[in-house]
């Protein structure tokens, strides 16, 4: 063998070939190849005495007591009121959508091929279709990383993380956890609902929480397509979803973002996943413009947040 | 062929070495540049700071080995030595990449540690093999 590389040219064109193998096998497990962990359990009534072991039994959800009231940007029923709102600032358009349920249990969250782990991707809208949702925003794209809280609609899947996140417990109230110093059997035992690891909190206590340079990354553009969601009141949310990297919209900054749920009222507001990913359905209808690589185009991710039952 | 020629021969090899290694030191520059583009302005310090290793690790180490040390490349084990430094430079400069793509997508990868292992360990033996006699 020494001797084949003693020629010129052998050692480094072999190599090379092995390096670019190695470089490609890394790309292709952290983008590509899919790595299902948990499947999600299926929910049924706690009344079912012939449901498999392997379900969740929850009480029956209350449903609408009349039919709803529809339109193309609003809906109504006894339990769950949505109105969305299209604005434009700073050459951008956004969607804001004021939410009212009468229950915290219709704030739900759901995954990719209702399976939890790395690259399992499936569009918001077709996640939001086969969860019945009246509106869905995308998530924290869980799926994307190794670290970060993931818990969804009661059930832990991940409790590693560093990362200041968001809980919505039974109630539906937000609060804040460092991922750092909490454990996540803690999370389990104190009626928590959804974590949600992202960020940055946008607004904390009704304040601004960023300034306004700040990025996710702190080498990023300021301006993007944003997905976020915040608290007004008990019970009472605002989702925001803004378009962005277009001609049309350039997209938000974090401040100008938080600013939106400031003078919306909110006590509380946390940054979802934003670039290609932030899409809003309503209806079954995307109505934002997701772009993905210059292009209009949903971007597959890996969970959403809706509002159903 | 005599030993002045040979002496000569070995110094031009070093000095066609640092010159790659300026050249691979600018393809760094141009990757980082045209990748942050692509990548909606994000950027990620990884990516920026690669271009260092064959910048300092190649063009400047043997830049240094030419002047402080040129018998070295007369030794038994040059060749082997050469080898693997390069190709710990080369791992090394490829780990920063691909920490600096994932960085960018925001995601995250364990086996990116693998390359910084492997490089700095080809480094390490491809240096007892350079001081080797």
């Amino acid at each position: 063998m020494a001797s084949f590389f003693s020629k010129p040219y052998r050692w480094a064109g072999f190599f090379s070939a092995m390096l670019a193998i190695a470089f490609t096998c890394v790309l292709l497990d952290t983008f590509v190849i899919p790595k299902p962990q948990v499947q999600v359990k299926a929910i049924v009534p706690s009344v079912d005495n012939t449901a498999s072991p392997d379900t969740i039994k929850k009480a029956p959800m209350a449903t609408a007591s009349s039919d709803p009231i529809v339109t193309n940007l609003s809906y109504e029923d006894s339990n769950i009121k949505i109105q969305i709102e299209i604005d434009r600032e700073h050459d951008t358009t956004f969607y804001v959508a004021d939410i009212q349920i009468s229950d915290a249990s219709h704030l739900k969250t759901a995954l990719a091929e209702n399976t939890f782990g790395r690259n399992i991707n499936e569009k918001t809208s077709s996640m939001a279709k086969d969860n019945n949702a009246i509106l869905a925003i995308n998530g924290d794209y869980c799926g994307f990383r190794n670290t970060g809280f993931v818990l969804r609609n009661g059930v832990l899947y991940r409790d590693t993380g560093n990362n200041e996140a968001l809980v919505i417990d039974v109630e539906g109230n937000f609060s804040l956890i460092d991922e750092s110093s909490q454990n996540g059997s803690d999370l389990t035992n104190a009626s928590v609902w959804q974590v949600l690891s992202f960020g940055p909190t946008l607004v904390s206590d009704g304040q601004i929480a960023v300034d306004m340079n700040e990025e996710i990354s702190g080498k990023s553009m300021t301006s993007n397509p944003r997905t976020a969601i915040g608290q007004v009141g008990p019970l009472h949310y605002i989702m925001i979803v803004s378009d962005g990297r277009t001609s049309e919209s350039n997209g938000l900054s974090l401040y100008q973002l938080a600013a939106q749920f400031s003078v919306r009222g909110c006590t509380i507001a946390y940054n979802l996943d934003g670039g290609g990913s932030s899409t809003m359905v309503f209806n079954g209808n995307v109505i934002n413009k997701p772009t993905t690589n210059g292009n209009i185009k949903e971007r597959e991710v890996s969970d959403i947040v809706y509002i159903g039952y | 062929m005599s030993i002045s020629d040979i002496k000569k021969a070995l110094g031009s090899s070093l000095c066609k070495t640092v010159g790659v290694y300026l050249i691979m030191s600018v393809i760094c520059i141009a990757i980082t540049l045209i990748y942050a583009i692509f990548a909606h302005g994000i950027r990620s310090d990884a990516m920026d700071f690669m271009l260092l290793y064959p910048l300092l690790g190649g063009a400047l180490a043997y830049s240094l080995m030419g002047s402080i040390c040129p018998q070295l490349v007369s030794r038994r084990f040059y060749r082997m030595g050469y080898n693997l430094y390069n190709a710990g430079i080369a791992v090394l400069t490829a780990g920063a990449m691909l920490q600096g793509i994932v960085e960018i997508a925001g995601s995250d990868s364990e086996l990116i540690l693998c390359f910084s292992t492997c490089g700095i360990a080809l480094i390490l033996i491809g240096i007892v093999a350079f001081i080797r006699r």
